[in-house]
């Protein structure tokens, strides 16, 4: 789903799955030794997951965006993919997604071809509409606790499914569906 | 011993011209004092042809050159210039030595093979002068005394060779050593000419008259040493400053004489091979305070435009709360390695461009709201530090992950801050759950998970985490808050 200099979507209501598949890329990308930037634009990172799902945490910028405009957060999607050395730019827009005219979208996608960064947008719906390579959705396809519902004695995982929505380069690599460790 | 000496003539005027690039070569007139009384310090060359003498009063002064520029004597200044003067000769030789204002002594044993002949070195120096805003002349001899002596004979360059520092410099007037007006005068009348004429003099007879002035002068027109090498070590940081005759009350208007004190220092790090790694501007304000900004950057440069765009994007942050008359930019100077990457390291951002993109985020966001994640050692939920973004050494193959990481991880979105939540128990379990856009009867229920800590500090926590599955579909975190007595719905799982 890291596709350089492209920009691919992740979309997905709650609990869908989205954030554990963008971990899944942070990781892969960190811990190959590349730099990641993650613009949060709702502050909903756990860290303990994120340490989990094994993205390298010094190798991760961070943006912190809870508190101030989603403007800001737009503006920092856009001059990290413009800053080149960056293998991955990941922008979570939370529950509320902006509103993206195509030509920002354009725009976003001009600037990760300059950088060199695959932008990552990961939102409830697509936002980046044509300007987006790749678009896939993320769905629970079952959850697993230990012990039997209603009373069950944990939560131990789910299953993730990746459905692809739109790709101008063909279907991906990479197994359709996950299994999820809680 | 070999030493040059670095002259700077008329060094408070040439102090003043390197501040201000837009006078050269038009007559400027250095005054102090409160007008109308101010009298001539210095003065440009130009002015000097003119007639304008030191101690002259200004009026006088302006009569005689008509066109002068009076700019006031200003001693932050004159050091900014007199350090950056020793800075270059340090990037030459690592023995120099301070010999007032405009003179720098370089010791030039073991340069040969690092810079060439001496012909070459005393090139170096005078093209490097030229770099900072400082014309000089050189003069290389035996002997400090000798070699200023040579300085001051007029060429760019001039070299005494060994052993004939007496005969090159005995036709020299005797107004090159620069003696007491009083023991100049008496000279004179004594009919001595020359630093040869002085030096021939006998030594008893001067002592019994002149007393130990007249034997230093007589150690000068000899070339003799007056004492050990003094070498100068050089300061923490280099510091340009510039005065103001008009009030400064906007950013633009700031970056406008910053700009000037950024190329200054930027050339006298260029000249001494090093790089800044912290700003530090001082601004004197017009109700008499001082706002003070470092600027950490991030990776040591010595470009202006990344250290204008950093110095910009901190002051628009913490705007000084008055208008400027007086502005002082400091920068501490390191050492920079070159490095180079490995063949199989993968691409990182580059230092520069990082510390700028990493400044205008800050000024974006807050320097609260950006950086490296890290885990930190307590059972608390939700902690976390967020510690600055550094580039780690690069990384060329694939790294481990951590025991016990998996990549394919049920992650948890975090809500900061927690919503409360309408819970409906049913034997102390929840059965249904209404929280913001959430809401749905309970479908499956795993806890309570009771975690309490640190109850000896006002910070404590304990509180009762379930994972319930709801209704519309979300899996997510429900908190049992013990100390607020309140239902939170903490995080999804996503």
């Amino acid at each position: 789903m890291v596709i350089p200099g492209e920009i691919t979507e992740i979309v997905g209501r709650r609990s869908s799955g989205r954030t554990s598949a963008l971990l899944a890329c942070l990781a892969g990308v960190t811990r190959a030794g590349g730099i990641a930037a993650l613009i949060d634009s709702e502050d909903a990172l756990d860290v303990e997951s994120a340490a989990h799902a094994g993205v390298e945490l010094k190798r991760l910028l961070w943006v912190r965006c809870g508190r101030v405009r989603r403007q800001a957060a737009l503006r920092a999607v856009d001059m990290l993919a413009r800053c080149q050395g960056f293998a991955v730019v990941a922008w979570d827009v939370g529950d509320t997604p902006p509103r993206l005219s195509l030509a920002l979208a354009f725009r976003l996608r001009l600037a990760a071809r300059q950088g060199g960064a695959a932008l990552l947008i990961v939102a409830p719906r697509r936002i980046a509409g044509a300007a987006a390579t790749l678009a896939v959705e993320a769905e629970r396809r079952g959850t697993r606790w230990e012990g039997a519902p209603p009373l069950p004695a944990r939560l131990a995982g789910a299953r993730l499914g990746l459905r692809v929505l739109r790709s101008r380069r063909g279907p991906p690599a990479g197994p359709e569906s996950w299994e999820l460790l809680a | 011993m070999r030493v040059a000496c670095v002259w700077v003539p008329h060094f408070a005027a040439a102090a003043a011209l390197r501040a201000e690039p837009e006078l050269r070569y038009r007559p400027v007139a250095i005054v102090e004092g409160v007008a109308p009384a101010r009298t001539v310090v210095d003065a440009t060359d130009e002015a000097w042809e003119a007639g304008v003498r030191p101690g002259m009063p200004e009026a006088e002064a302006a009569a005689r050159c008509p066109g002068l520029i009076a700019r006031a004597a200003s001693g932050e200044r004159d050091v900014a210039a007199r350090e950056a003067l020793l800075a270059l000769a340090l990037g030459t030789s690592p023995r120099v030595e301070d010999g007032g204002p405009g003179i720098v002594y370089v010791d030039l044993d073991g340069l040969g093979a690092l810079h060439g002949d001496e012909p070459a070195i005393g090139e170096r120096l005078a093209r490097h002068t030229g770099r900072i805003g400082l014309p000089a002349r050189l003069g290389i001899a035996g002997s400090r005394p000798a070699a200023l002596s040579a300085a001051r004979l007029g060429r760019r360059v001039s070299i005494v060779r060994p052993g004939e520092e007496a005969a090159t410099l005995a036709s020299a007037p005797l107004e090159l050593l620069e003696l007491a007006p009083e023991l100049g005068a008496v000279l004179a009348r004594w009919g001595v000419r020359t630093l040869g004429d002085l030096a021939e003099l006998p030594r008893a007879g001067l002592v019994a008259r002149l007393g130990e002035a007249g034997l230093a002068a007589q150690d000068l027109a000899r070339g003799v040493d007056p004492g050990p090498f003094r070498p100068y070590a050089s300061p923490p940081f280099y510091q340009e400053v510039q005065g103001l005759e008009w009030e400064l009350v906007s950013l633009e208007q700031l970056a406008a004489v910053v700009r000037p004190l950024l190329d200054r220092l930027a050339a006298r790090l260029d000249v001494a091979h090093v790089a800044a790694d912290q700003l530090t501007l001082g601004l004197g304000l017009a109700d008499g305070s001082r706002h003070e900004r470092v600027v950490d950057l991030a990776y040591p440069m010595a470009e202006v435009g990344p250290m204008l765009a950093l110095l910009r994007l901190d002051l628009e942050g913490h705007p000084p709360r008055a208008a400027i008359v007086h502005v002082a930019l400091a920068a501490r100077p390191v050492r920079v390695r070159a490095g180079q990457g490995g063949f199989w390291h993968v691409p990182e951002p580059a230092g520069r461009e990082l510390a700028v993109v990493l400044a205008r985020l800050t000024a974006l966001v807050g320097s609260a709201n950006l950086g490296s994640p890290a885990l930190v050692d307590s059972h608390r939920p939700d902690a976390f530090a967020l510690e600055p973004f550094a580039l780690a050494p690069g990384a060329d193959i694939e790294r481990q992950a951590p025991p016990g990481a998996s990549s394919r991880f049920l992650a948890l979105r975090r809500l900061r801050p927690a919503w409360p939540a309408t819970v409906d128990t049913c034997a102390g379990r929840p059965v249904a759950v209404s929280a913001g856009p959430v809401a749905g009867r309970v479908l499956a229920c795993a806890g309570p998970w009771r975690v309490s800590g640190e109850w000896w500090r006002e910070e404590a926590w304990a509180r009762d985490e379930w994972d319930l599955a709801l209704s519309e579909g979300t899996l997510c975190r429900l908190v049992l808050d013990h100390r607020a007595r309140a239902w939170f719905l903490d995080g999804m799982y996503d």
